[in-house]
């Protein structure tokens, strides 16, 4: 059997043009390609006119400090949650799917160079 | 032929289906009945016009089998829509179980919708449950067995809770019409409980996170469209209007997002993205006024794709990779990339970006909530709009397919696969692009505008600055990292402590009842040995007994039996 070589070019086209992400600097450039979005959509915020339901709208960037806001208090009322809650995956065992794994007659298991 | 077809109800074209399947050999021909019976279906319900066309008597009630007005005819045709696309993504399945069951399942699901009185809802109610099971069973091991045996006490527990509901109701009332009601009778909670247990209320929730990660990969696709939907159907039926509803659709939007966030499993994150999603429907429900009811009618079509989509594309995965844990998944867009994209437009369109279903929908939903003046419930949805970008938006394509490489290099998807998701995603962003077509066949006239310039920029400030918090936290490392493990929810109460109470009862009562029976038998036996050492064979006084006293006792008891009949 041929041995396969995990390289780029043996990946599909559109594959390889996504790889881009993974390559060095490119998640920084994201990063600041995001900051600059948001920067955009904040500036958009003088270019038209509210008509809002209520008056904690009319705040500039209240869409943007409640998401940034809400977004980062869910993550962290998660992180405390999961202090909780987690039990071990085997937990139910038995009577749950938590730990078996997938029938392999109902899966068609392929490599990408098979 | 049109004319022949429309005589037919639409859940007997399904059922019909399924008996045919049996005669088909697999293949072909069983996948064109599968395909086909749902576009013949919709064909029916989209040229019958309005109207109730189907009555016969049981049992003295007048029964009406298809009840179709602008509330039914949108749900019934989203839910042909889902059976096409979900038989689609299972064309390469040879499994009879799960091609009947989901004919059926579907079927059961129209009938409901279709039943203008609550004896049919009744039976298609429970069919659904029935038929739907099939799906959790057929994953054949003993983990899906339990599950699927749980999923089915519920669901016909909330099946029997309806028809007692129903019988109080028609004690009442003296009507079975399937119409507005108020709450305020036992009758009308029962029924409203009922329909909670299927719409997946906070605490009646939790057989939804079981279950639907226990089906099989096309199972799950095809369960993620009808009981909710069906069930948030029934509640914009019955109880549109309903204060209390806001409420506790609010607490469903919002208590999910907490869990879906620590979820490893990524079937039951889209579970629980499900219960947040149906919280949003159910507010609009609870409002009641004809913007929210339109806006729970289209949220509830153009969820039933994009959540489809999501869950196509990560069975997809599981397909190829046997498991749907997000910490053993990763980097699966060099070889899966056309999935990948699928669940990324599945994603834009839970997470409601402009040009995707979800803002065309959800925003209806918001604006009725606004239009009401309920400023803590349009806030709290405003967070669940952000914490569904935080799983479905983000967890689920970035986990999967991005973030850390796993090393997997499944082979992308199968063709059939592919088709259902890429038609999937077309809709998607189809109905986000052109809202009209969508708008035109909700239950009353929109006059509304989702493309505004206030609201797109609203909604990206809100979706880009959640995304900024995400990134800092995410490069930051601290955003809870994917481990293995279960994470308790309110079902420990029956699946363990109900059970570890019984057996503690039990073994108690056990003992005492050994130690009560051992007492008695010792006090028993004591007794004997005395009055056989006294009065037995061996005993002093068997010397001195007359001869007749048999006699004499059988004449006694001759001349009690005859007083008893005298007197009786």
């Amino acid at each position: 059997m041929k041995k396969f070589k995990d390289e780029t070019k043996n990946y599909p086209l559109l594959g390889r043009w996504i790889s881009w992400v993974d390559k060095p600097g490119s998640s920084q450039k994201i990063f600041y390609i995001l900051i600059l979005l948001c920067i955009a959509c904040f500036g958009l915020e003088w270019t038209y006119e509210k008509h809002a339901y209520f008056a904690i709208e009319n705040y500039k960037g209240f869409y943007a400090l409640y998401g940034f806001i809400v977004f980062s208090g869910l993550i962290f009322v998660a992180t405390l949650l999961r202090k909780i809650v987690k039990v071990r995956e085997g937990f139910y065992e038995e009577k749950s799917i938590d730990t078996e794994k997938y029938p392999e007659d109902q899966i068609q298991r392929i490599d990408h160079n098979a | 032929m049109l004319d022949l077809l429309h005589q037919i109800p639409t859940a007997f074209l399904f059922f019909s289906s399924a008996f045919i399947l049996l005669f088909l050999p697999q293949g072909l021909a069983r996948n064109f009945v599968l395909l086909g019976t749902p576009i013949i279906a919709a064909i029916q319900i989209w040229t019958l016009g309005m109207g109730d066309f189907s009555q016969f008597s049981f049992f003295g009630f007048e029964l009406e089998l298809m009840r179709l007005d602008s509330l039914s005819r949108i749900f019934v045709l989203i839910f042909c829509l889902a059976a096409f696309l979900g038989n689609l993504f299972a064309w390469h399945l040879r499994d009879t179980i799960q091609q009947v069951s989901a004919l059926a399942y579907a079927g059961s699901a129209i009938g409901a919708a279709l039943s203008g009185d609550m004896i049919a809802l009744f039976f298609y109610w429970e069919g659904t449950a029935i038929a739907s099971v099939f799906l959790i069973w057929a994953r054949r091991t003993e983990g899906s067995y339990w599950t699927g045996m749980r999923y089915l006490i519920i669901q016909i527990m909330s099946g029997v809770i309806l028809i007692t509901g129903v019988a109080l109701y028609y004690y009442d009332t003296g009507s079975i019409t399937f119409e507005l009601m108020e709450l305020g009778s036992i009758a009308t909670w029962l029924i409203f409980i009922s329909f909670g247990m299927k719409c997946a209320f906070p605490l009646l929730h939790n057989w939804l996170q079981d279950s639907y990660p226990a089906a099989t990969i096309t199972g799950t696709v095809i369960l993620s469209a009808f009981t909710t939907k069906l069930a948030v159907y029934a509640l914009a039926r019955g109880f549109a209007g309903t204060e209390i509803l806001i409420y506790i659709g609010t607490v469903m939007a919002l208590f999910p997002i907490f869990f879906a966030e620590i979820e490893n499993d990524l079937r039951r994150v889209l579970a629980y993205s499900l219960n947040n999603q149906l919280g949003f429907m159910v507010v609009g429900v609870g409002i009641g006024t004809e913007l929210a009811l339109n806006g729970t009618a289209s949220h509830a079509f153009a969820h039933i794709l994009y959540k489809a989509l999501l869950f196509m594309s990560v069975g997809a995965v599981m397909y190829r990779t046997g498991t749907s844990k997000a910490s053993e998944l990763g980097g699966l867009y060099r070889t899966m990339p056309k999935t990948a994209i699928f669940c990324l437009i599945g994603a834009a369109s839970i997470s409601a970006f402009p040009l995707f279903s979800g803002f065309i929908t959800k925003s209806l939903t918001l604006s009725a909530v606004a239009h009401e003046h309920y400023t803590y419930i349009w806030l709290a949805l405003v967070f669940a709009s952000a914490g569904v970008l935080s799983h479905s938006g983000i967890k689920i394509p970035f986990f999967t397919f991005f973030a850390h490489d796993s090393g997997r290099r499944p082979k992308e998807a199968p063709l059939h696969m592919l088709l259902a998701m890429g038609i999937t995603a077309f809709l998607c962003i189809f109905i986000g692009i052109f809202p009209n077509y969508l708008y035109s066949i909700l239950p009353y006239d929109v006059d509304y505008k989702p493309y505004t310039m206030e609201h797109i920029a609203g909604q990206l400030q809100l979706l880009l600055f959640a995304l900024l918090a995400f990134a800092i936290i995410y490069r930051r490392g601290l955003h809870p990292p994917e481990i293995r493990a279960v994470n308790l929810d309110t079902d420990i109460i029956y699946r363990k402590l109900i059970p570890s109470i019984v057996l503690y009862v039990s073994f108690v009562l056990t003992a005492c009842f050994k130690l009560i029976n051992i007492f008695l038998v010792s006090i028993f036996e004591s007794l004997l040995s005395r009055f056989h050492h006294s009065h037995g064979p061996d005993s002093p006084r068997a010397a001195s007994w007359p001869a007749g006293a048999m006699v004499i006792s059988i004449a006694s008891l001759l001349g009690l039996a005859l007083f008893v009949i005298f007197f009786s």
